[in-house]
């Protein structure tokens, strides 16, 4: 729950390394499709943290922007035969337009209100979801979604490998984006938002239609997140727009931190390998994480990234901390 | 929809709407007092529920599973509020929420430890299995029961909040938890009873429920939300809002299962967003 560093600079050191990391990922995981998994939440857990991070809003419905921009671009590729990249796109923005008129009705609510109404938009999603069944395909999903060129016939993404390429291509595209808005004027009216709405009101600024475009940001990195579920599975299953992924994506950008634009790299990737490693030997271990959430909010407000950044101040002798 | 089914379906959302009421009631009135909002309250509606389901395998009598139900649930409240919620009061919202829903996090995947994910029958009470005729409509005698007790537990509690010393400590400090124990009452010990009240009230639901609905282990992740849009719609901090909220929500809910039964939930949410749009600070709301 740490907030974004004061004035964040773009591109600076983790920008380089999220790069590092995004060509070295399938190599040093086991399978591609862990690789996969870890980028798609990755972007996801973005959308929590720079809601939180940024303006100091609590999301619990960022899983319904995940299962819009899921399902909206297996509907293009399936149904209407659209090429993968404007399909992601469409997702996307579709997420965005979504989130920027729920936050019409949310973002006038102060604090709690408005952590009770995500969680309550995301519950209507999946209810959603199941009522217009006939689009969506209800409790089964929809299956056997394509994976079509990129664009024009061109850019096959025949093996898994390649989609990972489109994948990671992707989430570097949505964490340069969050770094910039984050080192821009706007990210600073968002942050003195967050420090004290009052006083950002007072100076001029119109508080609800930053609130807003912020909102609609995150939900547009939430959709992009859904589409690049949907590249990465070839189906959309029922539980993308489940609560349970809003919650999912709360835990992975509270365990990476909220501190900086990388961090929710860490909390997905941490979330993502746990499960994998732990699922098979202890199905329960959500308990532990549980534990670790309380454990984090106590006395490890800036998560693993925070955690991570102090040790590393520490280990660099000469330097004072800023 | 002929006249006789839709008195039907506004009795069945009655019902519905008074559970509704008793699972929202203490989230409202815990906010109400501290400010506090607690993510776990859905999951002492789950423990309740399972605690109903045990005691009825065990004795078979739903009586023994209404009473150990709220006051199962009313433990693990207070239990969580001594270790580890009272730390959190002077927290951020955000770090309490944070916590509470971890907390739910842990209760939930205990509940899974101990039983398993699938769904479980509650069977409805013997003595209650029947139908009762009322005038000219059918009705089930556990829905109706259930409407029977969620009423009189209502008048109590309405009766405890504004007749007793209790309620005006409880109603005083909605106003101001500060004046409040300035004036020589311990706010802490008015916290844990409020906690107390609150998770036991929840468990009523949860038990009342379990027969309607069976009981699986993220009914309470579900109950949560079904919580939040019954605060939303009646007012946070409200008695009143809750009640109408509750009723609302369950006669929508009801009404709408028989007109178009994959859309039923959504409009749950439908209706919440009118009033959102209509009264942003909720029926009964101070805005």
């Amino acid at each position: 729950m740490s907030a974004f560093r004061e004035g964040g600079r773009f591109p600076d050191l983790s920008t380089a390394g999220v790069a590092v990391a995004l060509v070295a990922l399938p190599f040093v995981l086991p399978t591609v499709t862990l690789a996969s998994e870890l980028v798609v939440f990755a972007v996801a857990a973005m959308s929590c943290a720079f809601l939180l991070g940024m303006v100091g809003l609590l999301s619990f419905g960022q899983g319904l922007f995940f299962g819009i921009g899921a399902y909206v671009s297996a509907i293009l590729l399936r149904e209407h035969g659209w090429a993968t990249l404007p399909a992601v796109a469409v997702g996307a923005a579709a997420s965005g337009l979504a989130a920027g008129m729920l936050a019409v009705l949310a973002v006038g609510r102060r604090g709690v209100y408005f952590v009770m109404l995500t969680l309550a938009f995301a519950q209507m999603g999946y209810f959603a979801m199941l009522a217009l069944k006939d689009y969506t395909g209800g409790e089964n999903g929809l299956t056997g979604v394509p994976r079509p060129p990129l664009l024009g016939g061109l850019g096959t993404l025949a093996t898994a490998e390649t989609a990972y390429g489109l994948l990671a291509l992707l989430a570097f595209a949505a964490f340069l984006l969050v770094q910039r808005v984050s080192a821009s004027p706007f990210g600073s009216v968002l942050r003195a938002i967050r420090e004290n709405e009052a006083r950002a009101e007072a100076l001029g600024y119109d508080v609800r239609a930053f609130k807003i475009a912020a909102f609609a940001l995150a939900g547009m990195l939430g959709g992009l997140a859904g589409a690049m579920h949907t590249i990465f599975l070839g189906f959309v299953p029922p539980n993308v727009i489940e609560l349970e992924i809003s919650e999912r994506l709360i835990i992975m950008a509270i365990i990476g931190g909220t501190g900086a634009p990388a961090a929710p790299f860490l909390g997905a990737g941490f979330y993502v390998l746990m499960a994998d490693l732990l699922s098979s030997l202890w199905p329960r271990w959500l308990m532990l994480v549980g534990f670790m959430l309380i454990a984090i909010v106590l006395f490890m407000r800036g998560g693993l990234w925070g955690g991570a950044a102090s040790l590393f101040r520490r280990l660099r002798p000469g330097r004072t901390r800023s | 929809m002929s006249g006789q089914v839709l008195v039907f379906q506004v009795l069945n959302g009655i019902g519905i709407g008074m559970i509704y009421f008793l699972l929202s009631v203490g989230l409202t009135m815990i906010f109400g007092l501290m400010r506090f909002v607690n993510f776990a309250h859905g999951a002492l509606y789950l423990v309740a529920a399972y605690t109903a389901y045990v005691i009825s395998q065990l004795t078979g009598s739903m009586l023994w599973a209404l009473l150990a139900g709220p006051l199962v649930a009313a433990l693990v409240a207070v239990t969580a509020e001594r270790l580890l919620l009272r730390h959190t009061y002077a927290m951020p919202h955000e770090a309490q929420i944070l916590i509470t829903f971890a907390v739910a996090l842990i209760v939930q995947e205990t509940v899974i430890l101990i039983f398993d994910p699938l769904a479980k029958n509650v069977p409805v009470p013997d003595f209650l299995s029947g139908i009762v005729f009322i005038g000219p409509f059918v009705y089930p005698a556990y829905r109706l029961a259930v409407v029977a007790v969620a009423a009189v537990v209502a008048l109590l509690l309405w009766l405890v909040l504004e007749r007793t010393r209790f309620g005006a400590i409880l109603r005083a400090g909605s106003e101001s938890t500060e004046m409040v124990s300035l004036l020589g009452i311990n706010i802490h010990r008015v916290f844990l009873g409020a906690f107390a009240l609150g998770g036991a009230l929840a468990g009523l639901a949860g038990a009342l429920a379990a027969p309607l609905r069976g009981v699986e282990p993220f009914m309470g992740l579900e109950a949560l939300g079904i919580a939040f849009v019954v605060v939303v719609v009646g007012g946070i901090g409200s008695f009143t809002g809750a009640l109408l909220g509750g009723l609302l929500i369950g006669i929508v809910q009801s009404v709408m299962s028989s007109l178009w039964p994959e859309g039923a939930r959504l409009m749950i949410y439908g209706a919440m967003a009118l009033v959102l749009l209509a009264r942003p600070a909720g029926l009964m709301g101070r805005a």
